[in-house]
Formats: C-alpha cells, sequence, structure tokens
C-alpha cells in the first residue's frame, strides 16, 4: 500500500465556539471515519496551533502569515492502494463539513 | 419510544468509543456547576471557559488515543486544570490569596466516583439559576445555558428569539447570578430554607415552561423541541432526588411530565399535522412513561399535600387511563379542574373545565359557563378561548356561531399548526351546516 499525507487547510483566524453537542457529534463523525477505513487510517494525525515562525535563509520569521487565506490546520496519513482509493477516504472525512475547508492529498515517496 | 434520562456517567462503559447521547452536553451543565463550587461564582466564566476547553481537548484526544474508561472523570480532570493553569498564569493579586485554596484543591486525589457530589452541585445551580429576583425568562435562559449545557445559538433557536437578545440575557444574567451566589447572607453552600423553597418553587416552574417549550412545539424541527422535553423530565428528576427538594409537589411535577410525555409521539400526524386528544392513538402511548409516571404521582400523593402539579398530573392520569375519549372519566376531571381554580385562579383552568364539562353534561352548558367567565382580551392564550367557543358552538349546533368564533381564532393562532387545527374545524363546521341545510 501507498502512503499519503492529508494536508487540512482551513481559512486562518479564531474558529467559532462548537457547543457541546456539536462537539460531540465531531467526536462521533471522527470515531466513525477512523473505524469504517481502519485499513487506512494509519495516524489520525493532530490538529496544529496556528501562529508559528518561518525559518528561512537563516531568518526567523513569524508566519504563516494572518494574510494567507488558507493556512494548514492539521494533518492525517493514510494507506491506500491508489490515489482513487484515498480520495474515498478524504471524501468521506468529516474534515469536509468545517466551513472553507479543503484537503490538500499528497503521496509519500516512502523512502 | 421513551425518552432518554442519561445515566450516571460513569456507567458509560470501558472503551466505549459510543457517548450515551448528549453526554458532552450533560456533562456541560455538571462540571460548570462543579467548577463553580470549587473556584468560586466570581469566576464563572472561567469555569465556563474550563469546560469548554475540556471538551474540545477531548475531541482532539479520545479518537486518537480511545475513549477513557471513565470519561466523565476524565473530563472533570481536564476541566480542572484548564481552570488552575489559567489562575496561576494570572497576575492579579487575588490569586495570591487564593493560591493555598488551589493547592488544597489541586492535591486532593481525584475521586472514584463523584457522581453524588456533583449531582448535588448541578441541583444548587438550577436553584440559583431560579432565584426568583430574576426574570422569568433569564431563569429559563441561565437554566438552559449553564445547567443544561446548550450553547447560545441553541438556545435561540429552541425558544424562537434572536441571538443577541439571548446574549444578552445571558451576560446581564451572569452578573446578577454572581451577585446572588456571592451574597454574605446567603452562602452558596447553605441557603436558608427559606431561599430553598422559594427557588424551588421557581426551579419547578422553570422545568416545567421547559417542557412546555418542547411540548407544544409546532414547528418542523421536532427533535430539537423533543430534546427539551428530555431536559425537563432529567431536570425534574434531578430535583426529586435532592434531600431539600425532593418534596411531593416535586414528584406531582415529574408525573405530569411522564403523562404527558407518554403521548408525545401521537401528538402529530403522519403529515405534521396537530391531532387533538379524541383523534390520537392510544395504542401508541408510552407505557413506560406512564408507569414511570404513576409510580411518582404515588410518591407524590403519600402525604397530604396538593400542589397544583398534583391537580394537573391527576387530570393527565384521567386521560392515559382512559381506554378512549369517550370512556374518560369527565367527571374527575371537571372536579380536578374546580380544585385548580381555587388553588390557582386562571382563565386556562376554567377553559379546560369548560371543554371537559361539555363532554360531561352538552355544549351548552359549557357555553353558559364561559359566557359568564369572558378573560380579557390581553390575555395570551385568548385565542384559545374563541377556539373553544367555536368548538362549542359548533357542538351545540349553532354553526355560524362557531365559523365566527373560529375564524377569529384562525387569525389570532400564533402558530401555523394551530392555524391548520382550526381551519380544519371551520371544514368541519361548513360540512356540518350544509348537511343541515341539505336535511331541510
Amino acid at each position: 500500500m501507498n502512503k499519503y499525507l492529508f494536508l487540512y487547510w482551513n481559512p486562518p483566524g479564531p474558529t467559532p465556539q462548537s457547543s457541546p453537542e456539536e462537539l460531540q457529534a465531531m467526536f462521533a463523525e471522527w470515531t466513525a471515519w477512523k473505524e469504517k477505513f481502519k485499513k487506512n487510517v494509519v495516524d489520525l494525525g493532530d490538529a496544529l496551533h496556528q501562529g508559528g515562525r518561518v525559518l528561512k535563509s537563516g531568518k526567523v520569521t513569524d508566519g504563516p502569515h494572518v494574510e494567507a487565506k488558507e493556512i494548514i490546520g492539521g494533518y492525517s496519513v493514510i494507506a491506500a492502494e491508489t490515489f482513487d482509493e484515498a480520495l474515498v477516504v478524504a471524501k468521506a472525512c468529516p474534515i469536509n463539513s468545517y466551513p472553507g475547508s479543503s484537503t490538500e492529498i499528497r503521496q509519500l515517496m516512502n523512502y | 419510544m421513551m425518552l432518554v434520562v442519561p445515566e450516571p456517567p460513569d456507567t458509560v462503559g470501558a472503551s466505549s468509543s459510543v457517548l450515551v447521547e448528549h453526554f458532552f452536553r450533560t456533562e456541560a451543565g455538571r462540571l460548570t456547576a462543579h467548577l463553580v463550587r470549587r473556584f468560586g461564582a466570581h469566576r464563572l466564566e472561567l469555569c465556563e471557559d474550563a469546560v469548554q476547553s475540556a471538551l474540545e481537548k477531548a475531541l482532539l484526544i479520545w479518537p486518537r488515543r480511545g475513549t477513557p474508561e471513565n470519561p466523565s472523570a476524565w473530563l472533570t480532570t481536564a476541566a480542572r486544570n484548564f481552570a488552575l493553569d489559567r489562575l496561576r498564569a494570572s497576575t492579579r493579586v487575588e490569586v495570591e490569596a487564593d493560591e493555598e485554596a488551589l493547592s488544597a484543591h489541586a492535591s486532593e486525589p481525584p475521586r472514584a466516583s463523584l457522581h453524588s457530589e456533583i449531582a448535588d452541585d448541578t441541583l444548587r445551580m438550577l436553584l440559583v439559576c431560579c432565584d426568583e429576583e430574576l426574570p422569568v425568562q433569564t431563569r429559563l435562559v441561565l437554566a438552559l445555558k449553564l445547567v443544561c449545557g446548550f450553547s447560545l445559538r441553541e438556545i435561540a433557536s429552541r425558544l424562537f428569539l434572536g441571538e443577541e437578545a439571548v446574549q444578552k440575557v445571558i451576560s446581564r444574567g451572569r452578573e446578577r447570578l454572581k451577585e446572588l451566589m456571592t451574597r454574605a447572607d446567603d452562602a452558596w453552600d447553605a441557603p436558608s430554607p427559606a431561599r430553598i423553597e422559594q427557588r424551588l418553587t421557581s426551579a419547578q416552574h422553570v422545568v416545567y415552561l421547559l417542557f412546555n417549550e418542547g411540548y407544544s412545539s409546532q414547528k418542523v424541527d421536532e427533535p430539537i423541541r423533543r430534546e427539551l422535553c428530555e431536559e425537563a423530565l432529567r431536570l425534574g428528576q434531578l430535583l426529586v432526588s435532592g434531600t431539600e427538594t425532593g418534596q411531593p409537589s416535586s414528584f406531582a411535577l415529574l408525573s405530569l411530565l411522564h403523562f404527558l410525555a407518554a403521548r408525545l409521539d401521537t401528538r402529530l400526524d403522519a403529515a405534521g399535522h396537530l391531532l387533538l386528544l379524541e383523534e390520537q392513538d392510544r395504542s401508541r402511548w408510552d407505557q413506560a412513561h406512564i408507569r414511570e409516571g404513576l409510580r411518582c404521582f404515588s410518591l407524590a400523593t403519600s402525604g397530604d399535600t396538593f400542589s397544583r402539579y398534583h391537580g394537573e398530573a391527576a387530570i393527565q392520569l384521567e386521560h392515559c387511563l382512559a381506554p378512549s375519549f369517550a370512556e374518560t372519566r369527565w367527571s374527575e376531571i371537571v372536579e380536578f379542574y374546580e380544585i385548580l381554580e381555587r388553588l390557582a385562579p386562571s382563565p386556562l383552568y376554567t377553559l379546560n373545565r369548560a371543554i371537559a364539562l361539555a363532554q360531561l353534561e352538552g355544549p351548552r352548558v359549557a357555553l353558559e359557563l364561559l359566557e359568564t367567565n369572558k378573560p380579557p382580551a390581553w390575555l395570551g392564550g385568548y385565542y384559545l378561548w374563541g377556539a373553544t367557543l367555536g368548538e362549542l358552538h359548533r357542538q351545540n349546533g349553532e354553526f355560524l356561531r362557531a365559523e365566527h368564533y373560529l375564524e377569529q381564532a384562525i387569525e389570532l393562532a400564533p402558530t401555523d399548526a394551530e392555524k391548520e387545527l382550526f381551519r380544519r374545524r371551520l371544514e368541519q363546521c361548513r360540512a356540518g351546516s350544509s348537511a343541515r341545510s341539505r336535511r331541510h
């Protein structure tokens, strides 16, 4: 099987607070997705803090920039035979219902 | 299908990734009350933030590392730690004075079952939110936010209020609540018996209102409004289980809610139209709710207190036990309404008595009763008076009169479902009058 990196992009800025009920619904969705695709979800991954640093040519700046239309909010590592199979997994991912989200799918070289 | 009253948190089940319905929401309520007791009412917003953070953390961590064996304890620890971290980071002077208290809390070993302690906290929070000094709507909104764990948006949609309006009520309510809870003469931990009594009456009323919001719903999103009935049942259960609040009136209230809940599934037809009691399919009335209602009712009537909830429960019990509309013991119902009118005079009790009287002695007697008891035009529910007069005149064969009242009721009715119901009655009227004119 090949490995694919799912990069979850979303608009920067504070995320609107979800109610306990909504959080539980999201919990159910992620758990169900992980269960349904258990042979594919190698690593559910993690979410990323919004701020950070960029090191370029020895210089450190704050980044990614807040003016950016999108930033990476999290990632997952998915195993699949083909890109099409990875896409099936991606389409079912709960991230799709998060406003303004998009999922970048990149195959790992497997060095 | 019996509405779910959530079980105590530590019976969720080890490593089950399926949580009890509404678990996060009921936990939010419990945890908020728990944290407020530990960290103080003046830190209400911090407590709310801590609870939110704990739930968000659970969302991120549990799918990755598995649901903990005791999710409730995990959330409690997470929320407490968040609050402690935030307080330590704070540079305010009062933090130093609290350090001793805080370190005492921190070093306390987490207990295996905080269930009963937290139940008490939740009950206390409910009672304070229902303090008589707060406007009625504020009590309902605060209870929904702080005890039931609904968000601002969810409250606004369930109560048909604007979000801005709800925000204002919550903000002002928080401030008043903090004032109430930090009063010297009414410690959070030990309010006076008089204060408890006053708040209990108010809390019962809020629970009753909450149930009504769900029960009377005629909007499309049924599940959302049914949820309000579930919450009311849950809060009612909380009231009966408290030492000071488990009084006959609380049991009577809970029994009333169960009797009404038994009929929830049959109030609408397949097309979503309101059905009258006589049209409902009694075979689908929920027997589990009726049994539970009976159990609570017998506990309520073990002594000699009689509250309005006793009266209303007794009436609903009559309906629940009657095999058919025709076999209903109308004489009993009329009597109970008479008692209620004496106990807590209300035109709506008179109205319902008239309806029952019509079944017992015919529409003419009922009409006489209503003619002598006209309510003021500004009374909420006034349209019901007209609708009932319309129905009674129809039963009495006075179709033109009936049509007049029904047309008025259709215009004044606040919801589409009720307008629809009155239109159906109007059709029946017209059919009745044309049948009669054909006979001549």
